[in-house]
């Protein structure tokens, strides 16, 4: 009913400078409809009749013991099942002690306050502090040294739907309704905690609500639990994080502290040094890790050292681009250091450091879209408003992983494309279906997507911008296969060879004749017939896979001097990806990269309490995001220079908005902010240093 | 269990609730209507947006108690066809807070003048998004009123 109100394809007035890139230009999301009328369930939304509840019990504080917990109490209170204690210390805000099972919400919440635990604090580290960073000389031919500090915050991805996972538990066999980034790595140890083998469960989840790569992490910390607790109970278990669990305990970017000391010549020229870094990975034993230098500028000889710092913190997991957008904060805005320094353009500067000479192409565009002519050299406004402009720049290797693939003609003429694979709001299921209907030659409306289901051709976990990328060339291959059984079946058919004929726009054509419709050929088949790929060696080279994306971003922006609010004008971000599947989610998945970086340059801080070590800001209120008030215009543009093959999107965009923006701010008010996010009060001490 | 009365998507209802429930928990698992997410449960975020006597509510914030007699409408009872707009315009990526966008764009179409007092950004300010950046968002509430000024006949 609603496909008829509701176009699957649709031109889009905006942005001219886009049009006719993409293998399909007016594609909407395909799964946009069951999005906008609600009808997408998620694995939150799936409530199995008769089932159990379950939530962790978690820490307060920084680092504590539990002193005394009354679990005959809450074991007492009525509609709770169990009440397990497996650990009496927390070393991190949120940290689980144990879980509790129940037949309602309601029950979970009240025999939480009856365990009535008494904590014993202890002292908690909750920040890298300020390590010492080791002396090092002076960097071989330099006319000066700049040795600067910069340093982000823990930022939480902040998903809109929390991490969980509803078990429905049916005695021998189960499905598992998990918000996860991995619909197959979803299944890792779920064999164990269910006591089934992996042919008697499988995960589907058709819709999640966000991950940016905190749902790596296969079943989870929930899963498993609730996997414990549906086959212990043999019932249905449900068990999602709430908001504050969300920020406490499923992962995050880590702080980081970079420390450069490093030397440039009078006219600009960067003749290396050291770099220092540190990651915050809270009570995780690494992931910190900071890419600064990014070896998109030649920065000459860089010596690098890294450390992660432990401190009573929720782990880290990966995050978008995990490590790029902290380096490439203190990347971009030393690179301006120097050019201010030096009294060059620092677009000028770029173009001389930046490696790539495609890039040196992309920074042309950026500063003509910007308008980079009406920046005005740091430092030189004095009046309330001061306009500031800034660049950064990105890029993103290809990486290889497994992908099988199926697609499928039904007699009824729908083509099923099928890939395990998940689509966490990326467009996956969309472009998927653009790359099938392409290769077959049939019009999108008649291909149907079925995804994010492990009993579904493998995909790979969507974690650093490989799923497109590597499904897309398993589909091609998989339609290639199709098409070619289809073909003989229907020559064999009409009596002619199947060289002859060709599928376009869903006909079937002999040389220039139409020999049959879509719906004819299919109904001719009397039966399915289907074609499988496989990401190989010999797809990568037969379908050109090869290849990294890369990008600039500039951005237009105003302080006011007077209270150090930061105003966002525009940001051009200009992006590219290859051969761009679908213009529609691809332009958004830009946007959104960008939109993080912002939300990361201006916002977002996990503050932990200095005294208690307990997270200050668990909420989306005092943990704050970009909303709609906050954004400028933001202008992606599809790169048309290097299209081939299929390359990532996902990460690119969001490594160098903060960068840009903390270039733009510097430009602005004349000295630089190192500390992000770039808080009022920072930009007020920054304008204040640079008078006195 | 105790009920309350209410108009629910255009009908009347007799719902059951437990006195705990909040609004949301009424819909969501009392009623089986999924499509109002709970995103942050404390009134930040706006995924569970409904319309309460024709005005945006975050329904976590809401006792269902508080409900009765109100005209309670979910994004369930919002007509498909004056959703193209948004779905057009990319307004959705991973969806969980597109329900909450959505019933608070049908607000604002239902109020037009309102864009005659605030912007659009300021109007959608209650809807936290973590994917598309607004734009398509934004864009597509612009075109939605346009399509309503045109089929009133009156000039955007």
């Amino acid at each position: 009913m609603a496909d008829r109100t509701m176009p699957s394809r649709s031109p889009l007035p905006n942005r001219p400078m886009n049009d006719g890139i993409a293998m399909s230009d007016d594609a909407n999301r395909l799964d946009g409809v069951a999005k906008v009328t609600g009808s997408a369930k998620y694995g939150r939304d799936v409530m199995p009749k008769n089932g159990v509840f379950v939530s962790f019990i978690r820490c307060p504080w920084g680092h504590a013991q539990a002193r005394s917990i009354d679990e005959e109490a809450a074991s007492a209170v009525a509609g709770v099942l169990e009440v397990e204690i497996t650990g009496r210390e927390g070393r991190y805000h949120g940290e689980p002690i144990g879980h509790i099972a129940a037949e309602s919400l309601a029950a979970l919440r009240r025999a939480r306050s009856a365990l009535n635990i008494e904590w014993d604090p202890e002292d908690a580290d909750t920040e890298i502090g300020s390590p010492e960073a080791s002396h090092d000389d002076d960097p071989d031919g330099a006319d000066h040294v700049l040795e600067a500090v910069y340093t982000t915050p823990v930022q939480t991805h902040s998903s809109l739907e929390t991490h969980g996972t509803s078990i429905d538990h049916m005695g021998d066999r189960a499905i598992i309704y998990a918000s996860t980034q991995g619909t197959f790595s979803a299944r890792e140890g779920m064999d164990r905690v269910l006591g089934m083998p992996q042919s008697r469960f499988k995960v589907v989840c058709e819709f999640v609500g966000g991950g940016f790569g905190s749902k790596l992490n296969g079943a989870g910390k929930e899963g498993l639990t609730a996997g414990r607790i549906a086959a212990k109970y043999g019932r249905p278990a449900w068990l999602f994080c709430d908001r504050a669990e969300e920020h406490l305990d499923t992962g995050n970017r880590p702080s980081s502290r970079t420390h450069v000391r490093i030397g440039y010549r009078d006219d600009g020229t960067i003749v290396g040094g050291s770099v220092r870094t540190w990651g915050g990975v809270g009570v995780a034993g690494g992931g910190g890790g900071v890419v600064m230098p990014s070896n998109r500028y030649d920065l000459g000889r860089i010596r690098k050292q890294h450390a992660d710092v432990r401190f009573n913190g929720g782990g880290p997991r990966a995050f978008r681009a995990p490590g790029h957008p902290q380096g490439a904060f203190a990347e971009e805005l030393m690179i301006d250091e120097v050019a201010t320094a030096t009294g060059r353009d620092p677009l000028e500067l770029r173009m001389k450091l930046d490696r790539e000479d495609e890039r040196r192409s992309m920074y042309e565009l950026g500063a003509r879209l910007i308008g980079w002519k009406r920046r005005q050299p740091t430092g030189t406004q004095a009046s309330v408003l001061r306009r500031g402009f800034g660049i950064g720049s990105t890029s993103w290797n290809r990486f290889p992983a497994r992908a099988d693939a199926e697609v499928v003609i039904h007699p009824d003429a729908s083509v099923e494309v099928r890939t395990g694979s998940q689509d966490i709001g990326t467009g996956q299921r969309t472009a998927m279906a653009i790359v099938v209907a392409r290769q077959l030659g049939v019009p999108l409306d008649v291909v149907h997507v079925s995804i994010g289901d492990s009993s579904l051709p493998a995909g790979p976990a969507s974690g650093g911008s490989v799923t497109a990328t590597n499904t897309s060339l398993a589909m091609l291959e998989a339609a290639d296969n199709l098409k070619e059984t289809f073909l003989e079946r229907i020559a064999a058919q009409l009596g002619v060879v199947a060289g002859a004929l060709k599928i376009r726009e869903g006909d079937i054509m002999q040389d220039d004749r139409r020999m049959m419709t879509w719906q004819e050929a299919c109904a001719a088949l009397g039966s399915a017939v289907s074609g499988r790929g496989s990401r190989s060696r010999r797809s990568d080279r037969q379908y050109s896979g090869s290849g990294h994306s890369m990008g600039v971003q500039f951005v237009d922006l105003e302080v006011d001097s007077e209270t150090g609010v930061i105003h966002l004008n525009r940001i051009v971000a200009i992006q590219s990806c290859g051969r761009v599947i679908c213009r529609k989610t691809a332009e958004s998945q830009i946007i959104g990269g960008v939109i993080q970086g912002l939300s990361f340059a201006l916002f977002e801080d996990k503050l932990l309490d200095r005294n208690t070590g307990a997270m200050v800001n668990p909420n989306l209120e005092f943990y704050r995001i970009a909303g709609p008030a906050d954004m400028p215009k933001i202008e992606p543009v599809l790169w048309e220079g290097n299209q081939t093959g299929i390359r990532p999107l996902g990460e690119p965009p969001t490594i160098p908005t903060a960068g840009a923006i903390a270039c733009a701010v510097f430009n602005a008010v004349g000295s630089p902010v190192r500390d992000l996010p770039l808080r009022p009060d920072r930009v007020l001490d920054a304008i204040e240093g640079g008078r006195s | 269990m105790p009920q309350i009365q209410l108009t629910l998507n255009g009908s009347p209802a007799t719902v059951d609730y437990e006195p705990h429930h909040r609004l949301l928990d009424t819909l969501r698992y009392g009623l089986a209507l999924t499509g109002t997410k709970e995103g942050c449960g404390e009134g930040e975020c706006g995924a569970c947006t409904v319309l309460i006597d024709g005005r945006p509510a975050n329904s976590c914030l809401v006792p269902t108690y508080q409900a009765r007699g109100c005209d309670v409408r979910t994004v369930e009872s919002i007509p498909a066809e004056t959703l193209r707009p948004l779905l057009e315009s990319g307004a959705t990526q991973c969806g969980a807070c597109t329900p909450g966008v959505v019933v608070t764009s049908a607000w604002v179409r239902s109020n037009p003048e309102l864009i005659e007092t605030h912007t659009l950004r300021q109007l959608m300010a209650g809807n936290l998004c973590r994917c598309t950046g607004y734009d398509g968002i934004i864009d597509g509430v612009q075109q939605g009123l346009d399509m309503d000024a045109e089929s009133r006949g009156a000039k955007p």
